[in-house]
Formats: structure tokens, C-alpha cells, sequence
């Protein structure tokens, strides 16, 4: 097991439980070791100075033609929808009002960019690897439609962000009263009669007891569910789905829909519970007896304590957590992660507990070069550690696309997959590739490198390969000074220059496009 | 010039030297003419009843919502296909393939296994196996085991159908050429740095480097340089499946060995206001599978094309005006070689007693016979048992027999 101190281990333990270190990050982790820097990390506070004061003066410019009510727009605009209600973001989505769709957009775009600015300068670095977790393990494609983008910013930060940390079953129903869910997955438009699936089978499949739980090619009774008899059935079945579907009826939106022929919901984007939509009578999900004519929301709640409090959930969610911090699904430390996971279902902080012993664990140790970098984290990764003061753009997030992850915009509920083969398709990897070089040659604007000073070629690349691998490698610094046709003793120029730091931002994109950069 | 399969010969040297036996699986029969597999994934579980309906049923009149059923008669009728069933009207381009007989309809299709989740049926399908129970142990993807892993998926990652095939190339599009970024220095500087490289990621980048460069030899360009795709068909109407298709067509006229080539079109899975997505659905399936029969004119007795989706949808709407999964679903076999202008198959009906646990048109039709008959018309030989454990044939007659 590598000393906590070590700078290769910490460089690549950064880089799975964050986007890899910036300057200086090393140095204090090392102070720290490993347990401190992860104890520091488990309980953020407000408090971020790097990032604080982009967020508020950060201009992501918005571009489009004049329409029939409003004028053409080229400005560079701050971030303004982030900190909004639902209210005040929901009437962007509504058609009668006149604006171009990038207005009704903007939500999105700014919650894309503030991600980008996180990703990059926070110091909760653990706190943004966790969030992004969440938001691609209760996925919705904020690309699919204006009114999902609208919603966009009280998602990230009533739900993904307020309980990234803290509880499942209290995150489970921040998620199954959101906006963005009721929308995405179209519970809001389910009714008693006929019941619209398509939430509640994502909440088993994909958010709580996941596909390995799954048993209907063998069950097809309830009762026939091994442990269903004394009421612990050990999976779920389409019986499951259908009840807790029923169950959930009524769980909608303030979206301006007809209750009954006199009333209407309001047009907020507020959550709403409609009594008349709910399917009152009694249900049976996972072998538990639903009374009828429950009080409002209770049925709904109970399938939540039902698949939250599940040992299933508990192996699912364990699992995919080691997935992707560790880069696998080590037996011992699932299995570990799950228990932990159940013993602190009542607690406020039970992801943080998990995710505490996921990371202080051997197999975190020992995993280094077990996981590839996702898109994102090869551009945040690279900016930190090359000190670029990044500045989002659309550029950049259209490459980051381009590799393999449109933020926020994956179009199915399994959100962006976590397996390493998911990018490393050919295009993917040219576009990845091509992401170090955009970045250290500022194609898109967002900012310069900060180059070491070096005498030689030979001295800057392994000045970057310290900054952005954690050490030296003169083997694959050879092979890049090579290619490029430049010598290892050559100097770069004269310190400053343009010409100079072109070549030493070249050297730096190179460095980064060498395996041990992706492989985490 | 590279002569044919010269691309994949160079990939496929590669995987073997770092994947020991998996050299053989990436090659087609050597020195005969391997034909083109062209797969098309309808993602999200296309309702099959309502882009195929049985129009005058009065079983499905009874249960369906009618703007979920193509109608029969009046403005927006239906084409006529015969034996009762009717193609959505926003399908022309299908209707005229059928009509010539180059398109075959297999209702009732899916898997055999009762599952109505996504993911669980589409890792089946992708893996050819009927069986939930095989999963774990399933690692490669049926086309890697029938020998068809010199293959494009026009999509970020390789389809599923391709798993474990070392030489199946992900390549969405080919627009702005597919060399590295940064010019032949940058070029240079990254084959040193894989050509050694171990693990996963060096692996597939050395890989890559090799079928990206080739490739970007042989795209045509224009005086300046710019890569000009030589389409030969309009493929305006196919929203997003218009450039996977194209990437495909120009990579087959490349002539670089290809054997199958993967693509999807997602947007089926509607849950909600079903009627309107639907139709746009349709306009696009319709308009890029005519537009690459006509683009692939000089293949078509070489290729066959099979749009497929993992399940079709509830028999009965919901109150959002969408359908639920369900079971029993459409498959599309296109080909010069098809023994087209019918519905083929075994049809279930929608009688109450006939339903799949009560609710959904029943799987009639496996899946695996639409894929293995496609299989065995490039093939000419049936595909080996391994290609899809434990299935029997089933004869859909798809294909003329030459």
C-alpha cells in the first residue's frame, strides 16, 4: 500500500475523488495525508474563496436573432438564473411568452457553465466528483426539452447538491418532487385509471434496487418472490412496478393543468399534490399491503421507505459508488459500502459515511490506473493542474461533448455510463485528445497555461509531467520531444516570449495525451 | 492503395497482439465476399402497433386510443400492407420499399424472455441470448461472435452487438476529416507515446491511431482540403440519423472492409403525448432508411439492413397519452435479397386470452430468428450456435432462397 503522503498516490487519489490537483494541492495533501485531506473533504462549508468570486463575476455570453417580440442579443451576461426559484424560471418554458429559445435556454447553459467553474476552482473538490455522481445517477436530459432546461438550476441546487452528502431516503424524495423528475419521467401527467409507468420502473431499475433485482423472467406472481412470504421478497417484479406506479399518482406539478372542469393548477413549477388524481384504493409493493384511502402522499412515501430501505439498494448503490471512485466493484469493499449504507439509513450524513469508507479503504489504494478519466475530468483535470484560470465557453463544453459527455444532456434515465469502454471509442478518443490541446492552445477561449519556468525542452516536460502526473517519466517525455522533432537539451526560448510558451503549452497538451494521464 | 479489408487487417493485427485470440474473431472468411450487415437500433421501445397496425381489429379498435392506431381509411390513412394491416402514413419511403418488395415486416418480434426493462432486454439482444440468467457470463456481442467485428458503429461507443470486438471502430461522423488535431507533429508525438502503451487506454488509442489515419487517407477531399462526402442521396427528413447514416454509406463506398456497421435512432420510449413524437419518429425512420437504400444502390445484393427496437409498447394508452413497455414489437428487414411486400411471421392477435400477462401483444416472433436469417443471407451459411446460445430456428422465410 502506497504511503498517504506520496505524491504519485495523491495525484491519482485526486484525481478520483476530484478533478486532480491544482497547484499547491499536493503539498497541502501531503501534510494532510490522505485520511486528513478526506475528513476536510466530507465536511464542506460555504466557504470558497477561489470559486465564490468567478461565479459572481463570470460572463457566459448569450447570442441570438431578433423574432417576432423581442430583439437580437450578443452580450456577454453573468449568471444570473442560478440562485432562481422555480417560479421565477418556470414561465421561461411557457410558449405564449415571446423570447428566442436561447433565453428559455439560459437556465441550463448557466448551470453548465457553473459546473465547468466548480470543476475547476472549488476547494470542495470531493463535494463537485459526488455531485456530478448523483446528477448522472438520477439523470434527466436537460437537453430534451425548454422546459426541462428551465428547471435546470433548482435541481442542481435543492436536489443534487442539497443532499449529495446527506441521506438517501430524504434525496429520493427531494428527486420524486422535483420539477425536473415529475417531468423528465412524466409522473406528473400519471393518473388513477391508467397509470403512467415510467417513473416508478426507474425508480426500481435505476435508482433504488437496480436491474440485478429485477426477476420477472422467473416470478411472474408476487408471492412467488423468494422472502416475499414473510414480507422481504428479494427483488422486485412488473407487478411492483405497476402498484407503485398507482401508488405515486397524484405526485405532480403546478404546470397549469386541468384539475377537473372549474379548476386549474396554478403555473409555477411548484410541486403539487392532486387528490383527484390519485389512485386511492389498496396496493401491494414488495410484498407490504397498502391500505386504501391512505393520507395524502403516504402511499407514494411508502414505496419510497419500501425501495430506499431495501438490502438490494443498498448493494446498487454501493456498488456504483466504487465504480466510480475506485474504478471497480471490489467484493469486500461493495459489500462493505453496502452495509455501511444500511446501518446508517436513519443518518443525516449516510453518502458521506459511505463515501468515507470507500476512499480510506485498501482497495482505493490500490487502485490506481483502474479507471478511465471522464471527459469532463480530463478538461478540469488539465486546467487545474496546468493553472488555467478557466473561463467557460460553449467551445469548450461542445469538446467536452465531442469526448464523449454532453453535460447534462444524456438522453436516457441510466444517465452517462460508468464503464471505461464508454470512451474509448476512435472519434471519442481524438476528441479527447483534442480537448488537452484546445485547452493549453486557448482555441475557445478560455484561458492560458501557466508554463514552468525551464531552461530545455527536457526540463519543461518533466516540469508538466510533475504538475499534471505526480513525477517524471522520461521515457514518454522522449517519445513526445521526439515526435514533435524537438531535443530534450534544446532550449524553448527566451521566457515569455509567445513563440516560448506556445511550444511549452504544446508540450504541456502532450503531456496530457499520454496514457497515464487517462488512465486514473 | 490499400486494397480491401487492408483497415482491418491492420486493427485486427494489433488486437491480437494484445488480446491473444481474438485475431480470428475479427476477421470475415477470408477471400470471399463477406456482405454488409447494416443494423439499426430503434432505442426506447418502439410502439409497433402503432407504426404497423392491424387497422381493422376489432380488438385493437376497441382497446387503443385512436390517434395511437394508423387509420384505415380517411385523410390520414395508413398504407395498406395486406392481411388486415396498415404502415403509419408518415411512412411514404418505407411504404414505396415495401411496395417494391425489398422490405419485409416481422410483427409480434422481441425477446423471448419476459422482461419489459431497457436496459435488461437490449443487453440481452445486443448479446444474443434469450435468457436473464446468462447475462453475467455474456461477454461479447453477437455480431463479435459471428465473425463480423470489422465494423462501424456511426455513435459514440460501439454497439452492444459488438462487444469484445477489438477492430469495431466507434466513428459518428467523418465531416472534418478524422486525423488527430494538431497536424502530423502532434501526430507523431502520440504513435510514440501508444505504441508501446499497455492497459486498456493505450490499447484503444494505439488503435485508434491506426484505423483513424488510415481512414483519413482515403476520405475524398476537394481542392482544398476539406472532406467532401460523396453522397448520392437526399437524406433531408432524417433529423439526427441523417449523419450516422451518411458516415456509414461513405465508409462502405470507402470500401475498407467493412462487414457490419451499427446505428441508433432513440426517441421511441413515449411514455407522454405519444401521437405527435411518434409521427416525427416515423418521418425520420422512414426518410433515412430511403435515403440509404437509395445511397447504397450499387451493395443492394450485398447488403441487408434490420431496424429492430427491444420491445413494443402497452396495448392499452395510459391517461398521458403515451404508451408503457410492453412486449411484442416490429423488426424491419431490408435487402435486395428480401423476400419483401409482407408481413411475415407468426401474428398472435390482440385477443384478450392472447395478451402477455394481460396487457401487451405477445412476443410471437424471437428476435434472434429476424437477426440470424439476416445473418445467414450475408453469411450464406447459418450462423454457428454460438452466435445465439440456445435457439432454435424458427423459419420467417425472410429471404429468397437464391
Amino acid at each position: 500500500m502506497p504511503s498517504s503522503r506520496d505524491p504519485v498516490f495523491l495525484t491519482y487519489a485526486l484525481a478520483r475523488a476530484g478533478y486532480g490537483p491544482a497547484p499547491g494541492d499536493i503539498d497541502k495533501a501531503a501534510r494532510q495525508g490522505w485520511s486528513g485531506w478526506v475528513e476536510e473533504q466530507l465536511a464542506p462549508t460555504a466557504d470558497d474563496p477561489v470559486l465564490a468570486p468567478r461565479l459572481a463575476s463570470t460572463l457566459l455570453r448569450i447570442r441570438h436573432g431578433g423574432g417576432d417580440g423581442w430583439d437580437a442579443v450578443d452580450e456577454m451576461r453573468p449568471l444570473e438564473r442560478l440562485g432562481k426559484p422555480i417560479e421565477a424560471l418556470w414561465p421561461l418554458a411557457d410558449g405564449k411568452r415571446k423570447m428566442d429559445g436561447a433565453e428559455r435556454r439560459r437556465p441550463r447553459d448557466e448551470v453548465v457553465a457553473a459546473t465547468l467553474l466548480a470543476a475547476v476552482h472549488s476547494r470542495w473538490q470531493l463535494k463537485e466528483l459526488i455531485t456530478a455522481f448523483w446528477h448522472d445517477h438520477f439523470n434527466v436530459d436537460f437537453y430534451g426539452s425548454d422546459t426541462l432546461a428551465a428547471t435546470l438550476p433548482v435541481y442542481d441546487r435543492e436536489v443534487i447538491r442539497a443532499h449529495a452528502l446527506g441521506n438517501f431516503r430524504q434525496f429520493l424524495e427531494a428527486v420524486a418532487t422535483s420539477a425536473a423528475m415529475l417531468t423528465y419521467l412524466s409522473n406528473r401527467s400519471s393518473r388513477a385509471g391508467a397509470a403512467n409507468e415510467n417513473y416508478a420502473r426507474e425508480l426500481f431499475e435505476l435508482h433504488t434496487l437496480g436491474r440485478d433485482a429485477y426477476l420477472n423472467d422467473r416470478y411472474d406472481r408476487w408471492r412467488a418472490v423468494p422472502g416475499a412470504l414473510s414480507g422481504q421478497p428479494e427483488g422486485y417484479i412488473d407487478q411492483d412496478v405497476y402498484e407503485a406506479a398507482r401508488a405515486l399518482t397524484g405526485w405532480s406539478l403546478e404546470d397549469g393543468a386541468g384539475i377537473d372542469g372549474r379548476r386549474k393548477l396554478p403555473e409555477s413549477g411548484r410541486f403539487a399534490y392532486v387528490e383527484s388524481w390519485h389512485d386511492g384504493y389498496q396496493k401491494r409493493v414488495l410484498a407490504t399491503e397498502f391500505q386504501p384511502f391512505a393520507a395524502a402522499m403516504a402511499d407514494g412515501r411508502q414505496v419510497l421507505d419500501l425501495v430506499a430501505a431495501h438490502p438490494a439498494t443498498a448493494r446498487h448503490l454501493a456498488g456504483k459508488l466504487c465504480q466510480r471512485l475506485v474504478g471497480g466493484r471490489p467484493p469486500r469493499l461493495v459489500a462493505a459500502a453496502a452495509a455501511e449504507w444500511s446501518r446508517q439509513a436513519k443518518a443525516p450524513d449516510q453518502i458521506a459515511r459511505v463515501v468515507r469508507l470507500i476512499l480510506l479503504s485498501p482497495e482505493f489504494a490500490a487502485a490506481r490506473g483502474a479507471k478511465v478519466r471522464r471527459p469532463l475530468a480530463v478538461a478540469a483535470g488539465f486546467a487545474r493542474a496546468a493553472g488555467i484560470d478557466l473561463l467557460p465557453t460553449e467551445g469548450l463544453v461542445n469538446a467536452i461533448a465531442g469526448a464523449g459527455q454532453r453535460l447534462f444532456g444524456w438522453p436516457t434515465p441510466t444517465g452517462l455510463p460508468d464503464e471505461d469502454s464508454q470512451f474509448l471509442g476512435a472519434q471519442a478518443l481524438r476528441q479527447r485528445w483534442a480537448l488537452t490541446l484546445g485547452l493549453a492552445e486557448n482555441w475557445w477561449g478560455c484561458g492560458n497555461p501557466t508554463p514552468p519556468a525551464a531552461a530545455t525542452f527536457g526540463q519543461a516536460v518533466s516540469a508538466w509531467q510533475i504538475m499534471l502526473l505526480g513525477a517524471p517519466d522520461p521515457e514518454a517525455g522522449n517519445a513526445i520531444l521526439a515526435g514533435l522533432g524537438w531535443s530534450a537539451d534544446q532550449s524553448p526560448g527566451r521566457p515569455g516570449m509567445p513563440d516560448t510558451a506556445r511550444k511549452l503549452n504544446r508540450l504541456a497538451a502532450l503531456t496530457a495525451m499520454a496514457p497515464a494521464f487517462h488512465q486514473i | 492503395m490499400l486494397s480491401r479489408r487492408d483497415l482491418f487487417r491492420l486493427s485486427a493485427g494489433a488486437a491480437a497482439f494484445a488480446c491473444p485470440g481474438l485475431s480470428k474473431l475479427a476477421f470475415a472468411a477470408a477471400g470471399r465476399d463477406p456482405g454488409l450487415l447494416i443494423l439499426l437500433h430503434l432505442r426506447g421501445g418502439c410502439d409497433g402497433l402503432n407504426l404497423v397496425s392491424p387497422a381493422e381489429d376489432g380488438d385493437f379498435i376497441a382497446a387503443r386510443a385512436s390517434d395511437l392506431r394508423v387509420a384505415a381509411e380517411g385523410t390520414d390513412a395508413g398504407f395498406p400492407l395486406g392481411n388486415g394491416f396498415f404502415l403509419h402514413a408518415a411512412a411514404p419511403g418505407l411504404a414505396e420499399l415495401y411496395k417494391q418488395g425489398h422490405l419485409a415486416i416481422v410483427h409480434a418480434a422481441g425477446l423471448a424472455a419476459g422482461t419489459r426493462s431497457h436496459f435488461v432486454a437490449i443487453d440481452m439482444i445486443d448479446r444474443g441470448i434469450a435468457d436473464n440468467a446468462q447475462l453475467a457470463r455474456a461477454t461479447t456481442g453477437w455480431l463479435t461472435r459471428a465473425g463480423r467485428g470489422n465494423a462501424v458503429s456511426a455513435a459514440t461507443t460501439p454497439g452492444g452487438e459488438l462487444l469484445g470486438a477489438a477492430s469495431a471502430l466507434a466513428l459518428p461522423n467523418l465531416a472534418g476529416g478524422v486525423a488527430p488535431a494538431g497536424g502530423p507533429p502532434v501526430a507523431a508525438a502520440l504513435e510514440r507515446l501508444y505504441a508501446g502503451a499497455s492497459g486498456p487506454f493505450g490499447t484503444a488509442g494505439r488503435q485508434a491511431l491506426e484505423s483513424l489515419a488510415a481512414i483519413d487517407r482515403r476520405l475524398p477531399r476537394d481542392a482544398t482540403g476539406k472532406v467532401t462526402l460523396e453522397t448520392k442521396a437526399a437524406y433531408a427528413g432524417a433529423g439526427e440519423l441523417a449523419t450516422p447514416l451518411q458516415t456509414v454509406a461513405q465508409l462502405v463506398r470507402m470500401e475498407v472492409g467493412l462487414t457490419s456497421a451499427t446505428l441508433d435512432l432513440g426517441g421511441w420510449d413515449t411514455h407522454e403525448n405519444q401521437a405527435g413524437r411518434f409521427r416525427n419518429q416515423v418521418v425520420k425512420l422512414s426518410a433515412g432508411l430511403a435515403a440509404l437504400w437509395e445511397d447504397l444502390a450499387p451493395w443492394h445484393d450485398r447488403a441487408v439492413v434490420v431496424a429492430w427496437s427491444e420491445f413494443g409498447r402497452r396495448l392499452r394508452s395510459n391517461k398521458s397519452g403515451g404508451t408503457d413497455h410492453g412486449r411484442g414489437g416490429v423488426a424491419l428487414v431490408l435487402g435486395g435479397k428480401v423476400a419483401g411486400g409482407r408481413v411475415a411471421g407468426a401474428w398472435p392477435t390482440l385477443a384478450a386470452d392472447r395478451l402477455d400477462e394481460g396487457v401487451d401483444l405477445a412476443v410471437a416472433n424471437d428476435i434472434r430468428a429476424v437477426l440470424a436469417e439476416a445473418l445467414t443471407a450475408v453469411d450464406g451459411v447459418p450462423p454457428p450456435p454460438a452466435v445465439f446460445p440456445g435457439f432454435a430456428a424458427q423459419p420467417l422465410g425472410l429471404f429468397r432462397r437464391s
